[in-house]
C-alpha cells in the first residue's frame, strides 16, 4: 500500500474506533465543504457533505487504498454533489465580484508596464506575526466571503488543502486555464486586503 | 523584456511552479533586477502563509458528526 499514515487510521475506523472518526472529520471536512460549496452552491453544500459522509462509511469497509484517502473523500464528495445537481451545472463565472479591498489592477503601472503604486514594504514579515492582529483576521474573513463559491472553493482547495490544480480541475470539472484564473484572482484579492491593512492598520 | 505589470499578471504560475523553463528565466531576470516586484513576490508568498495558517473552526459540531459516524458504521456490523 502506498499511504502508510491513510492505512493506520483506516485500521482504527474499521473498528469503529470514535476517535478516529474524530480525526477523520477533523481533518477532511473544510476540504469536502470546499468541494461540494463549488459545484452545489451554498444552500445545498452541508447536505452534499453529509451525504457524503454516510457514503464513506458505508464502503470504508470497502476502500482498497488505490488513492489516498483524501482524494477517495474529495471525489465521492464531488460525485454526490453532481448527482445532486441533477444535470442542471451552472456556469463558471470568471467575472469577478467586486471585493473589499480591491486587487492589484491596472491602476497601479505606468502604461508601459512599469509600477507607479509599487508595494510598500510591509510591518509583518511572518503570518505568525500578522495573524496576531484580531482585526486583520477577521478582515480576511470578510475578504474570503466576498469570494464566489467557487472561486472561494479553489483558493481554499489549493492554498489551504494543499490540492495540485489539475486534482482541483478534476474534482470540480472546471478547465485549467479558469482554475488559474480564479486562483489567481482571488490571491490577488487576499493580497490587497494584507497591503491595505499594513498601510492604514485598519480594515 | 517582461515588464512589471505582465509578471504580476503570470504571478501565481511563477509561485505555482507552472511556468515553462524560458518564461520562468525571463521571471528570475526581471527579479534579480527589480526590487519592487521581488517585494510583490514575496508579499504575495507571504499572503499564501497566512491563508495557510488562519486558524480551522473546530466545532462542537463535528465531534457529533463523529460521534454519529462511529454509530453508523457499527451498526453496519
Amino acid at each position: 500500500m502506498d499511504y502508510p499514515a491513510d492505512q493506520i487510521l483506516l485500521a482504527r475506523l474499521r473498528v469503529s474506533e470514535q476517535k478516529a472518526y474524530r480525526e477523520l472529520v477533523a481533518t477532511y471536512q473544510g476540504a469536502m465543504r470546499a468541494v461540494a460549496f463549488a459545484i452545489v452552491g451554498s444552500r445545498n453544500a452541508d447536505e452534499v457533505v453529509q451525504d457524503a459522509w454516510l457514503a464513506v462509511v458505508r464502503n470504508l469497509d470497502g476502500f482498497q487504498g488505490r488513492s489516498s484517502l483524501k482524494t477517495w473523500l474529495l471525489t465521492i464528495t464531488a460525485n454526490t454533489a453532481k448527482t445532486r445537481l441533477k444535470g442542471n451545472r451552472r456556469e463558471v463565472l470568471l467575472d469577478d465580484i467586486p471585493s473589499p479591498h480591491g486587487t492589484v489592477g491596472d491602476e497601479r503601472f505606468h502604461g508601459d508596464g512599469h509600477w507607479l503604486l509599487a508595494p510598500h514594504a510591509w510591518h509583518h514579515d511572518s503570518p505568525e506575526a500578522l495573524l496576531t492582529e484580531e482585526e486583520l483576521r477577521e478582515c480576511l474573513e470578510r475578504t474570503l466571503a466576498s469570494l464566489s463559491e467557487l472561486q472561494g472553493s479553489v483558493l481554499h482547495l489549493r492554498e489551504r488543502e494543499g490540492l495540485e490544480l489539475d486534482e482541483i480541475c478534476n474534482l470540480l470539472q472546471v478547465s485549467l486555464s479558469n482554475v488559474r484564473v480564479l486562483l489567481h484572482r482571488a490571491r490577488l484579492k487576499v493580497f490587497a486586503t494584507l497591503e491595505h491593512f499594513e498601510e492604514t492598520g485598519q480594515c | 523584456m517582461l515588464s512589471c505589470k505582465e509578471l504580476v499578471a503570470h504571478s501565481s504560475e511563477y509561485i505555482d511552479g507552472q511556468m515553462k523553463l524560458r518564461r520562468r528565466l525571463s521571471v528570475r531576470m526581471h527579479l534579480a533586477m527589480c526590487v519592487n516586484c521581488r517585494r510583490f513576490i514575496k508579499q504575495l508568498r507571504l499572503s499564501q502563509a497566512v491563508l495557510r495558517r488562519l486558524p480551522r473552526g473546530q466545532s462542537a459540531e463535528s465531534d457529533e458528526l463523529a460521534a454519529k459516524l462511529a454509530e453508523v458504521h457499527r451498526q453496519q456490523h
